[in-house]
């Protein structure tokens, strides 16, 4: 049990900087998830709690003790790798005991934790086997076993789940949020896919070259994002973003004008040029306007593709005529493309002339220039506080 | 094919019996021919290639070896297997013919040595006996052995050390410093032996309560270090290979666990890499134990002076007499725990050989 504080934490090698001044506070028993796309130094940071990379910069705090230049063996914690890595030369007790082993317990304890450890991950009368005689889930299972054996005061799990199957990985994910309810231990956790995060994590730190973007719940994250990375990265599929300008009476883009008030969005000027975000279920059909809060003006489009997903269905719209959907399908790419998620029961086919909506309270204004958020929201209900404080810039 | 081949033959075997009622016989062979070619530009047709026409001909005539070289053309597996067997038996004559003709000079009584051709001129198994009576030959072996199993011992602990910076770490000036061992194992033994031997002779103050006169001639020392280094590099790069193909995870997982850089090194990299450590160690052994020239010159052939098997064979070789028969059994002798040692580590050597040599 122990809280992890990273203070100012850098990590230059030499040409890059794979970790630029992250400053992290993780409480005691939180589930962190540091998430971002791959060379982000996620990894890295974590590298530096576990004490494998040593920090150009910066200090680490674990419980009330500086832990910086103290070796991995005397910083309490456990990691589960991406590879898995157990020791191929052990059978599965010796694996798990093999960090006991390496201290002063006796052999009755051991017996008593490796026990209790196999019982929590359920891998009860596996203990002679060899690693190369277990499937990937008991594999997974065991290095699990391997660090929670030692009572660490911190967790830490490089993409455990990377080389899982899919099934496996979604199983694996509720057993260990069922862990973390058992052990109540700190976890950091290194993951690069935003859904894994979403629903494991406490808190998920959102990290993009190195530098941290946003530190918050996942709703947070997802309702509230801090700037264009956020929101590009949380949610599957992601944000549709449309650059426009700031005029009188709202935003203008290339293909549709939404209507606001911009004296009431702090930060914002006439003029200024403003990306426009907004998530595919927020993006509604005309003709159910009633459902939606906060309806924008309808905007006319015309549908290209449609895929449907089972429970719901993606339709990519065409906003201007001009254009011909193509292959630059991503809707964040492009200002004439919007993607749209609708319940599977709406009739709807492709090459079909649409009117839609925005939810007004679910419209995100970007600096386009900073990519700082403006506001969440641009309608009453969304309220006004919403947008001002999400101003902390991301560098 | 071969089918049609057999049929082609059948058809040259008919031809050369041809000799007395010739034109009833060209008849039958015709057609025959005129069959068997029908029946090939059929099954060639089909296959979509051309006819040739040698079917429609009788075998052409042939003596013993051009019948044998046809023969291997046809069918190259039995070439293959007679080549084989052909450098099998050269091999294991030239290996094993010095160690039966050792046995016979070995049994042949003192005095009857001339003209030993293959079998032995009497029959004297007292010779083994006789040489451990004669001189201490057992103590020599153990003087051997003592000197190859510490030389083994520190080339592998320092090698492994040095295998797993060159392997696992990533530091300025590694390349040449590699390249610089492998210089160092190039260069003639003899070039060391003079300021060695030398510096040996040296009374050295710290060495006196060891040694009596403080100097490291006449001790085991004298062979185990010069011997070391110059099987070093030989280990460095077989472990230098080793140590760099096991996975960074596992050291890390060994580090979080609670082992330093060293301890994963020996309980997780090390047990990893059995063979290569098999192998180093085995080859080591063998070169230290069979070693020549440091062995003969860095003591003075006294048993209680640490000298070697070597000077012990030597030792048979008196003023007026050369007992070659005791020569030839202590010999044997003095194999025995070289051919024990490769054999039971024959299975580890082999894989650790060549597991080295694929994965790189």
């Amino acid at each position: 049990m122990a809280r992890v504080r990273l203070e100012h934490v850098t990590k230059r090698y030499e040409d890059i900087t794979a970790v630029d001044d992250v400053s992290l506070d993780i409480e005691d028993g939180e589930f962190l998830c540091l998430v971002g796309p791959s060379g982000c130094g996620k990894s890295t940071t974590m590298e530096t709690v576990a004490g494998l990379t040593k920090p150009s910069d910066g200090t680490i705090y674990i419980g009330e003790h500086e832990v910086t230049n103290l070796a991995p063996k005397d910083r309490g914690v456990a990691m589960v790798f991406q590879n898995i890595a157990l020791f191929p030369h052990m059978n599965v007790f010796e694996n798990i005991s093999f960090g006991l082993r390496l201290r002063t317990y006796d052999d009755e304890e051991i017996e008593r934790r490796v026990t209790q450890a196999t019982d929590i991950v359920q891998l009860e009368g596996m203990l002679e086997r060899m690693p190369d005689e277990l499937s990937g889930g008991q594999r997974q299972r065991v290095a699990i076993a391997r660090a929670i054996v030692r009572n660490p005061g911190v967790f830490l799990m490089d993409e455990p789940l990377a080389n899982l199957d899919a099934k496996l990985r979604v199983h694996m994910r509720t057993e260990l949020q069922r862990l973390h309810r058992e052990l109540q231990t700190t976890v950091i956790y290194v993951t690069h896919d935003q859904a894994e995060a979403m629903t494991m994590a406490d808190r998920i730190a959102v990290l993009d070259a190195g530098k941290l973007q946003q530190v918050d719940p996942p709703l947070i994250c997802y309702n509230k994002p801090d700037n264009l990375f956020v929101a590009g990265f949380i949610g599957s599929p992601s944000m549709n973003f449309v650059e426009g300008e700031v005029v009188e009476n709202g935003l203008k883009t290339p293909n549709f004008l939404v209507e606001f008030d911009p004296t009431r969005v702090p930060d914002v000027s006439v003029g200024q040029a403003v990306t426009l975000g907004i998530r595919p279920e927020d993006v509604h059909l005309a003709e159910f306007t009633e459902s939606v809060t906060q309806p924008t003006d309808s905007i006319p489009a015309r549908t290209d593709v449609i895929e449907p997903m089972g429970d719901e269905v993606f339709v990519y719209l065409l906003l201007s005529e001009a254009v011909e959907g193509g292959m630059e399908r991503d809707p964040a790419s492009s200002p004439d493309q919007l993607l749209m998620s609708v319940t599977s029961d709406t009739e709807i086919t492709d090459d079909q002339p649409i009117d839609v909506v925005f939810d007004g309270t679910k419209v995100h204004l970007f600096d386009t220039e900073t990519g700082t958020a403006l506001t969440h929201g641009i309608t009453e209900l969304g309220g006004t506080d919403d947008g001002a404080t999400m101003t902390e810039a991301d560098g | 094919m071969t089918g049609d081949r057999n049929h082609a033959e059948d058809d040259g075997g008919s031809a050369t019996e041809r000799t007395g009622d010739e034109a009833v016989n060209r008849d039958t062979t015709l057609e025959k021919g005129t069959e068997a070619g029908a029946e090939l530009s059929a099954t060639r047709a089909a296959d979509g290639g051309t006819t040739v026409g040698e079917t429609d001909d009788a075998e052409l005539r042939r003596g013993f070896f051009q019948q044998w070289v046809a023969d291997s053309i046809s069918n190259p597996a039995r070439v293959y297997r007679s080549m084989f067997y052909v450098a099998t038996i050269f091999f294991l004559l030239t290996t094993l013919f010095p160690f039966y003709w050792l046995l016979m000079v070995a049994l042949t009584p003192e005095g009857q040595q001339q003209d030993i051709i293959l079998t032995p001129n009497g029959f004297n198994p007292g010779a083994f006996v006789e040489v451990f009576e004669v001189i201490p030959f057992h103590w020599y072996m153990f003087n051997s052995f003592v000197i190859a199993t510490a030389s083994t011992i520190i080339v592998l602990v320092i090698a492994s050390l040095a295998g797993y910076a060159f392997g696992r770490l990533e530091f300025p000036g590694k390349v040449p410093l590699l390249l610089l061992v492998l210089v160092i194992s190039f260069f003639p033994p003899a070039a060391f032996f003079i300021p060695l031997n030398d510096l040996f002779n040296t009374p050295v103050g710290i060495l006196e309560p060891i040694t009596g006169d403080g100097t490291l001639y006449n001790t085991p020392g004298a062979m185990v270090m010069p011997l070391s280094a110059i099987f070093m590099p030989l280990a460095i790069f077989i472990l230098t290979t080793f140590y760099s193909q096991i996975p960074e995870g596992l050291e890390d997982a060994a580090r979080v666990e609670g082992t330093t850089r060293l301890g994963a090194l020996f309980r997780v990299i090390i047990p990893l890499s059995a063979p290569g450590v098999a192998t180093a160690g085995v080859l080591t052994f063998i070169a230290v134990y069979n070693e020549f020239f440091f062995s003969f010159l860095m003591t003075d052939g006294q048993p209680e002076n640490w000298a070697p098997i070597l000077e012990g064979i030597l030792g048979y070789q008196g003023q007026y007499e050369v007992m070659y028969h005791l020569m030839a059994a202590a010999s044997i002798i003095g194999v025995i725990p070289v051919a024990i040692l490769v054999i039971v580590a024959q299975e580890k050597i082999v894989s650790g050989l060549t597991a080295g040599a694929l994965k790189e």
